[in-house]
């Protein structure tokens, strides 16, 4: 007679294809609210890009709050 | 452990904490900067560069309409981005961080990455309200403030990997030998250039709240993954056995 039993196993080991995928998140998300000065949109939209800091005219309260320099 | 679930958990999390974070600055920073960007509108006034026009404060308040929006998103997008590193270092920490609840665990690593990227950090280069500082000097107080908080942060790191091989009666010297590196490099780290040139009283406020709400962010990102994973367990893997 068997029984199935459930056990609960606590794995420690951490997927490497997780730790990568968070640290691209990191800083590219670092970059764009803290230090993007056009740069990003610069690949699409070319020089004026760095004219028009879309993306720095949008995390500009957040990046003075949170302690960047902005300007 | 449960890859997808832990990334969720992780993403969830941090933008969770980082839309918190910018509703909080919407609370109780703007004011301070609206008063700052004052100062900067009457300066363009005085020198000419714009007229106090009908036609400026439309423009103007749309403009800042779309800042002040924006700061939310980018709440969520700096939250994202701080809650995946707060995660990596979590999924890799998690056995040696305090003995109990996953909400005790995130609060002691939330509690040690606030102070030593965040606090110290801030206390050698505060951060500054709109007309403080000179744009010609952005790119090298960006360096600074980013290299102080990745020194501060490897430190704790190196530190931590003294911590695992002492004794446990030694254990404190690994703290006070991060103490001692981290004021080393406080004095001998480059000041910020530009001149407070904008009444203290302001700046001061304006310093005040920017951590209370930077600090809201913690206490949000540790509650939020910390009760998260409580509930959800990424970590464990359940297997069926035949007996």
């Amino acid at each position: 007679m068997s029984s199935p039993t459930q056990i609960t196993k606590s794995t420690t080991q951490v997927p490497i294809f997780a730790i990568i995928v968070l640290a691209l998140i990191f800083v590219v998300g670092l970059f764009v609210v803290g230090y993007d000065q056009g740069h990003i949109f610069s690949v699409v939209l070319g020089e004026s890009a760095y004219e028009n800091l879309y993306i720095h005219e949008l995390t500009h309260d957040m990046r003075h709050a949170a302690g960047f320099p902005c300007h | 452990m449960k890859t997808i679930l832990f990334l969720a958990i992780v993403l969830v999390s941090g933008a969770l904490a980082g839309t918190i974070h910018g509703v909080a600055n919407l609370a109780i920073v703007e004011p301070y900067l609206d008063e700052a960007i004052g100062i900067e509108n009457q300066n363009l006034f005085a020198s000419g560069e714009e007229e106090d026009t009908p036609a400026f404060w439309v423009e103007y308040d749309a403009y800042r309409d779309w800042q002040k929006g924006g700061q939310v998103l980018a709440g969520a997008m700096l939250g994202t981005s701080m809650g995946a590193l707060f995660g990596i270092v979590y999924a890799l920490s998690r056995n040696v961080l305090p003995k109990g609840s996953d909400l005790k665990k995130s609060f002691t690593l939330a509690g040690v990455m606030w102070f030593t990227i965040y606090i110290i950090p801030f206390l050698k280069y505060p951060a500054n309200p709109p007309t403080v500082g000179d744009a010609e000097t952005v790119v090298l107080r960006a360096i600074l403030y980013l290299v102080f908080i990745a020194i501060s942060g490897f430190g704790v790191v190196g530190f931590y990997q003294l911590y695992k091989r002492l004794q446990s009666k030694s254990k404190i010297l690994s703290i006070v030998g991060y103490a001692v590196f981290i004021g080393i490099v406080f004095v001998l780290m480059p000041a910020n250039p530009d001149e407070v040139t904008a009444p203290m009283d302001l700046v001061n406020g304006f310093r005040a709240m920017s951590v209370v709400a930077v600090s809201v962010f913690w206490v949000s990102i540790a509650i939020i993954f910390g009760g998260l994973w409580h509930k959800l367990r990424p970590d464990t893997e359940n297997s069926e056995i035949q007996n």
